[in-house]
């Protein structure tokens, strides 16, 4: 009877707890470095590119990142299959990513970017030559040498591999929390049960 | 060309209102989330939530504990008034900088340190705090605490300096004279407890906020400063150098040391005594802006006679250490026997306020260390009352000691700082342990330096070239 | 006003026949067929059972539904008094699992809707993909296609009842009328 599937967990932020440091950003980024993980700001070399993007808007801060839909709009927008369930994730194979776009049209949370790819603080470059014309150096895409950055899609990806997502463990506040729908439903469904006894008495009655 | 004779008239104050802040917050990057309001030991930051905070200067102690855990930063996909080129430039830092910008930042002062290294004339010196080495490398892709002194010494030699001397030879100096005034003090009836000076934060909160208890603190300079006389004075003797020329950096792993070295009455060797400081942070920069490949450099070792170092000096860089230091020494003074252990694991202690007896051939005497300035304001109300029943209080601002500082690597991921704390303080016991000498008052070039320049501890060149005198001080300002 | 369900803890017997007649209820296919089918079979309503209570818990359609206001693709809406959701927009986002207080919203399998997402170890190959199977949200309808909900119409202990929009208004201005006649009892005693 039960589904063979268990429901994909994602992260989820408390608004009231927030204070809008951008820790978890920082954290995101600092995981999800192409090279070692860097320890202190000084190997920072590339710049801070974070899966998860605090929101600010005067009722206040809160991070919004993927939800990792089960049917999710973005895997199924995208072309050449670098969006697919990894675990109990969505996960984008950015080798595959051909940077086309159409996920960041799909997704309704805008939990996905296109960002241009850095390695030791250097641009990469793909074989896509720029226009004589427009190529300078060091321009402002950081193109150089006639060929053009590579670029593509990132999203989260729940820190797959870590204990704990690093934007959870690195909060400050604790605001950030990995939800787990079935659990999440059966709370719920338990303090439901447990209210509706008197109340329904007092109705029927 | 910066070595100067300071103007007297010059006051605290304005030497801060002279100068950039050495501590500010950048209104572009703040998103006013109040983390930097909660650490501040002295409550000098304020602001709205999700408003930009602001530093209130006449408050700060400039420990930079803000510029530590802020992490308001420079998103590259957002559009900021300030373009980063403007940014790292306004903070005095080198363009070739790579890592994000966050809000809470201290001035930077490389620009200085190149210019100096390429004045044809200018005798360059260089000193480095013991913190420094246990977190440089991490800067370099190191694990947390990698001892790294040899590598130190060799970057520095490769930058230029003309001579690479050690802060951990003027800590057992500071021992020699602290541990004097700590015993003439017992001996005389002198005003006790007496409160270690080597914290430049802790000093000027003292001089802020509690002048009335000034009396405590000895009269010792800082290890930094000490080192930055002696460079000018027995330094340019022993290299036969007009103290003129010389160009004194510290490297140090405190935001406040930048401070300090600006303070007018600082000038005991005839000139500005330390010229410059930069972090820890700023020396990892000039080192990547360079292109020495750190973590390939062969050991080197600092240059004698200033940069001969005990393993008593090393401990300086965390909580506990002066104090350890200061009894390793004061004991055997005070008796004429060695302490049987030098691992004094009871003076070891990073809970806030720690206190310690220790029993030593008759001789007892009563300690407490204070890690982190929050906790210190319990403990001047138990001196004002009376209740304090301790000989000697050791106080550090930054949680750990210096190897907490504010000029430190930033440790990226805040649930791995106490980690790296604690890494680089273990890093800094384990030096301690592998050194031949261990106590200060062994360390042939400091007995060479009192017998052939300074005469004795406490004495008449001692006390004019090493000494201060905090209330004078206070009345500048 | 919607209408809604509810159960009565006292009445309830635990034997979960009303999750067994609402599965049923929402599947089109004959007994037979279903038997075959792989596809688990799930109820919209759920008799929870812990050990304060056991009771069914299902939608209460709320005016406001803030799963409705949870959606980004206006997958819930009202429609005529109860609050449905539209199979084929959903994305299984689980916002609306969030924002239910009552824990009134599954995500379930489903053999409508097709996902189009690959499982990923398998997606290189394509003679070898395997498709993720589609997950969609579900929750209490009233039954609004058949009549009378099949968990009321087949609770053995009665203990399932459908409160209606007027019943309940009835109901609350009957209670104000006897609240009246009380204080105009004790009205003598508070002057």
């Amino acid at each position: 009877m039960n589904t063979p599937y268990r429901l994909n967990r994602f992260v989820i932020a408390d608004p009231g707890k927030c204070i809008g440091c951008r820790v978890c950003e920082i954290a995101c980024s600092t995981v999800h470095s192409r090279e070692k993980t860097p320890l202190t700001a000084g190997n920072m070399n590339n710049p801070v590119q974070s899966r998860l993007y605090l929101v600010r808007t005067p009722q206040g801060a809160v991070p919004v990142q993927c939800r990792h839909c089960e049917n999710a709009p973005c895997a199924a927008a995208c072309p050449v299959l670098a969006i697919t369930q990894k675990d109990d994730v969505i996960y984008v194979d950015e080798d595959l990513c051909i940077g086309c776009k159409t996920c960041m049209l799909a997704c309704p949370f805008g939990a996905l970017k296109l960002v241009p790819v850095f390695e030791n603080g250097l641009p990469v470059e793909q074989n896509l030559p720029l226009l004589s014309e427009t190529a300078q150096p060091e321009n402002s895409n950081g193109d150089s040498d006639g060929y053009k950055q590579l670029h593509v899609v990132i999203k989260c990806d729940r820190c797959l591999g870590l204990e704990q997502p690093a934007c959870v463990a690195n909060c400050p506040q604790q605001a950030l929390q990995v939800v787990s729908p079935e659990e999440h439903l059966a709370a719920r469904m338990h303090e439901a049960a447990v209210s509706l006894a008197a109340v329904v008495r007092n109705y029927t009655s | 060309m910066y070595a100067k004779n300071f103007d007297e008239t010059v006051t605290i104050d304005t030497i801060i209102k002279m100068t950039s802040p050495i501590i500010a917050i950048d209104k572009e990057l703040c998103t006013g989330c109040g983390r930097c309001l909660e650490i501040c030991p002295v409550e000098a930051i304020a602001g709205k939530p999700n408003t930009p905070h602001e530093v209130d200067t006449a408050v700060c102690i400039l420990c930079g504990q803000c510029v530590q855990i802020c992490s308001g930063y420079d998103a590259p996909d957002e559009t900021f008034p300030t373009s980063r080129a403007e940014r790292l430039e306004q903070r005095g830092m080198l363009p070739t900088v790579q890592e994000p910008l966050f809000a809470a930042h201290y001035r930077g002062d490389i620009h200085r340190v190149i210019e100096a290294l390429q004045t044809p004339d200018m005798f360059t010196i260089v000193q480095c705090a013991p913190a420094v080495r246990v977190a440089i490398g991490e800067e370099f892709g190191m694990p947390y605490g990698a001892l790294t002194p040899g590598k130190l010494s060799a970057a520095l030699h490769a930058l230029g300096f003309d001579r690479v001397y050690d802060t951990n030879f003027a800590a057992d100096v500071t021992i020699m004279e602290e541990g004097a005034e700590l015993i003439k003090r017992i001996q005389e009836n002198g005003t006790l407890p007496m409160f270690t000076s080597c914290c430049p934060g802790w000093v000027k909160y003292l001089e802020d906020q509690h002048d009335d208890l000034l009396e405590h603190l000895s009269s010792c300079k800082s290890p930094q400063q000490m080192a930055g006389t002696l460079f000018k004075t027995y330094g340019a003797k022993i290299d036969q150098i007009d103290p003129a020329r010389i160009f004194s950096v510290a490297v140090m792993p405190c935001t406040c040391k930048k401070f300090e070295c600006e303070r007018p009455e600082m000038n005991a060797s005839g000139y500005q005594d330390v010229d410059l400081v930069i972090t820890t942070r700023e020396l990892a920069q000039l080192i990547k802006h360079a292109g020495i490949d750190f973590p390939a450099l062969s050991d080197e070792d600092f240059d004698n006679p200033l940069g001969c170092y005990t393993g008593a000096g090393n401990i300086f860089g965390t909580t506990g250490g002066v104090m350890e230091a200061a009894l390793r020494s004061a004991c055997e003074m005070l008796t004429g026997t060695p302490l049987p252990d030098l691992e004094l694991e009871y003076v070891r202690g990073d809970e806030g306020i720690r206190k310690a007896a220790i029993v030593h051939e008759g001789v007892a005497l009563k300690v407490a260390i204070v890690a982190g300035l929050q906790h210190i304001d319990s403990v001047l109300e138990q001196i004002r009352s009376g209740e304090a029943d301790f000989h000697f209080l050791e106080v550090m601002c930054c949680p750990l000691g210096c190897v907490s500082g504010g000029g430190q690597p930033k440790v990226l991921l805040p649930n791995q700082c106490l980690e790296a704390h604690i890494g680089r303080k273990s890093g800094l016991y384990a030096h301690d342990r592998s050194l031949a000498v261990r106590k200060s008052h062994d360390n042939p070039q400091v007995k060479k330096l009192y017998q052939d320049f300074l005469g004795e501890p406490l004495g008449h060149e001692a006390h004019h070239l090493l000494h201060t005198d905090h209330s004078h001080n206070r009345n500048l300002v | 006003m919607n209408a809604f369900i509810i159960g009565d803890a006292e009445l309830c017997i635990g034997c979960q026949a009303c999750m067994i007649a609402c599965a049923r209820a929402h599947e089109q296919l004959p007994t037979a067929a279903l038997n075959e089918r792989e596809t688990p079979f799930h109820s919209r309503v759920t008799v929870v059972n812990v050990p304060e209570v056991t009771v069914p818990v299902q939608c209460r359609q709320c005016e406001d539904a803030p799963c409705a206001r949870s959606c980004p693709v206006e997958g819930i809406v009202q429609n005529n008094s109860h609050i449905e959701v539209v199979k084929e927009k959903c994305i299984g986002c689980k916002s609306c699992v969030l924002a239910c207080p009552f824990g009134a919203i599954k995500v379930v399998e489903d053999t409508i809707v097709c996902s189009r997402i690959f499982m990923s170890a398998s997606a290189d190959t394509p003679q070898n993909r395997i498709e993720k199977p589609p997950f969609v949200v579900e929750k209490c309808d009233l039954c609004a296609d058949c009549g009378t909900p099949a968990c009321i119409d087949i609770c053995p202990a009665r203990a399932l009842q459908l409160v209606d929009p007027d019943a309940m208004q009835q109901k609350v201005e009957n209670r104000r009328k006897q609240n009246a006649n009380r204080i105009r009892q004790y009205r003598s005693q508070l002057m």
